[in-house]
């Protein structure tokens, strides 16, 4: 599985951080030592004082007083410690955020050679022209096929004209007789007509719309 | 005799012990065989559950000898002026190591064991998750930082033993990377996202 590959690399800055860290440590665990110290001769000299040795107890609180201030020195050199692991492993998350940055930005780049503003333009252009040629092509074709429909319907038309020519007249007339709009203004005449037409037709029509 | 009850019992700690615990029989290595082995279980039982409440990680043959030990509670029974014996704990450990319960630590002796009321590829997630919720992965880590760190955790005083076993098995995974410096070791715990 190669497991190795997906573990980072150990460099000398993870190095010098855990070294960091373990003097850290020792500093933390002297603080632990150096309070227990005074826990206990705190408890020497309340003992001191109960068995009425004053001057054995003021002996006990006066090694617990220099204590404190070994205490209180190391507390600044604790944090001292602390804050320099805190930069550095600061900085070392600002050199990451920067190595991204500068992948990203090549990246970026190479995209840019592939993809340059000049052939963009041309490709775009290209791409109008061969739009407008298809568009040509369309029409042409479109009158080729209505040019072919009208051939082919007037010849279906004589064809079917020869048809009813040869059976009888009133067909024909009913083959000429299409409703069409009325080209005039409807006039007293023309209603009396159109009156009898329509009522033959709603007469035809009654039964069939049962 | 008649004024013990055979109840549960609440310590000053807050474990309930079980009612067996009230059992005068119970502190005694009992010579029939299937008796010994249920009374075994009982305590292995009741040793590993009382570490678990008290997250302690050792026992010895020296805390039924002695008294003010952490295992007061489970070792002795004031009640019923019972205690349990070393010869009879001793007993008790030998069978928890044959049932991998626990091991001998330090090695080559036999006695003082660590015990596995978690075992280690338990104690590998616990560190994990750790690791992971307080945002320390991809850190360099002491084992001081783990075991006694600032804020209280489920790995306090988690003897380096089996902190070791642990993060040996995280390493396997990928999810854990040890490293040695002149004045010690560390680790760098892993997200194991092998998706790189």
């Amino acid at each position: 599985m190669g497991g190795n590959q997906s573990v980072p690399k150990i460099t000398k800055q993870d190095r010098a951080i855990l070294d960091l860290k373990l003097q850290r440590d020792k500093v933390k665990q002297y603080q632990k030592k150096i309070q227990g110290i005074l826990d206990r001769e705190h408890d020497i000299a309340k003992q001191q004082l109960a068995a009425g040795q004053k001057d054995r107890a003021l002996l006990a609180l006066r090694r617990r007083k220099y204590q404190e201030g070994l205490l209180a020195k190391t507390d600044a050199q604790l944090e001292n410690l602390e804050q320099l692991v805190s930069t550095i492993e600061f900085s070392l998350v600002e050199v990451s955020v920067l190595h991204g940055l500068q992948q990203g930005n090549e990246v970026l780049k190479e995209i840019h050679k592939e993809m340059n503003v000049d052939s963009v333009e041309k490709l775009l252009e290209e791409t109008a022209e061969a739009q407008a040629y298809q568009r040509e092509i369309d029409e042409m074709l479109a009158n080729n096929l209505s040019a072919e429909d009208e051939d082919a319907v007037l010849k279906e038309l004589e064809r079917l004209r020869d048809e009813v020519l040869g059976e009888t007249k009133p067909e024909q007339a009913k083959l000429v007789h299409f409703p069409s709009a009325p080209s005039t203004e409807p006039v007293s005449p023309m209603p009396a007509e159109t009156e009898a037409v329509p009522a033959q037709q709603g007469q035809e029509r009654i039964p069939v719309a049962a | 005799m008649a004024s013990t009850s055979f109840s549960p019992y609440k310590t000053a700690s807050g474990f309930l012990l079980p009612s067996i615990h009230s059992a005068p029989p119970f502190f005694t290595q009992q010579p029939n065989l299937s008796t010994q082995i249920t009374h075994t279980a009982h305590w292995t039982r009741l040793i590993l559950s009382y570490a678990r409440h008290r997250q302690l990680f050792l026992l010895r043959v020296e805390d039924a000898e002695t008294s003010g030990s952490n295992w007061d509670e489970i070792l002795k029974n004031e009640r019923i002026n019972r205690k349990l014996l070393p010869t009879h704990l001793s007993f008790i450990l030998a069978d928890m190591v044959s049932k991998n319960l626990a091991i001998y630590e330090p090695v080559r002796q036999t006695r003082s064991v660590l015990l596995y009321w978690r075992t280690p590829e338990e104690w590998a997630e616990v560190l994990h998750g750790w690791a992971d919720s307080t945002g320390q992965l991809n850190t360099i880590l002491t084992f001081y930082d783990i075991v006694e760190p600032p804020v209280p955790s489920p790995l306090v005083g988690l003897p380096l033993t089996m902190l070791r076993k642990a993060i040996a098995i995280l390493a396997k995974t990928s999810r854990a990377q040890t490293i040695a410096v002149a004045d010690g070791e560390g680790v760098r715990f892993l997200s194991g996202n092998t998706t790189r």
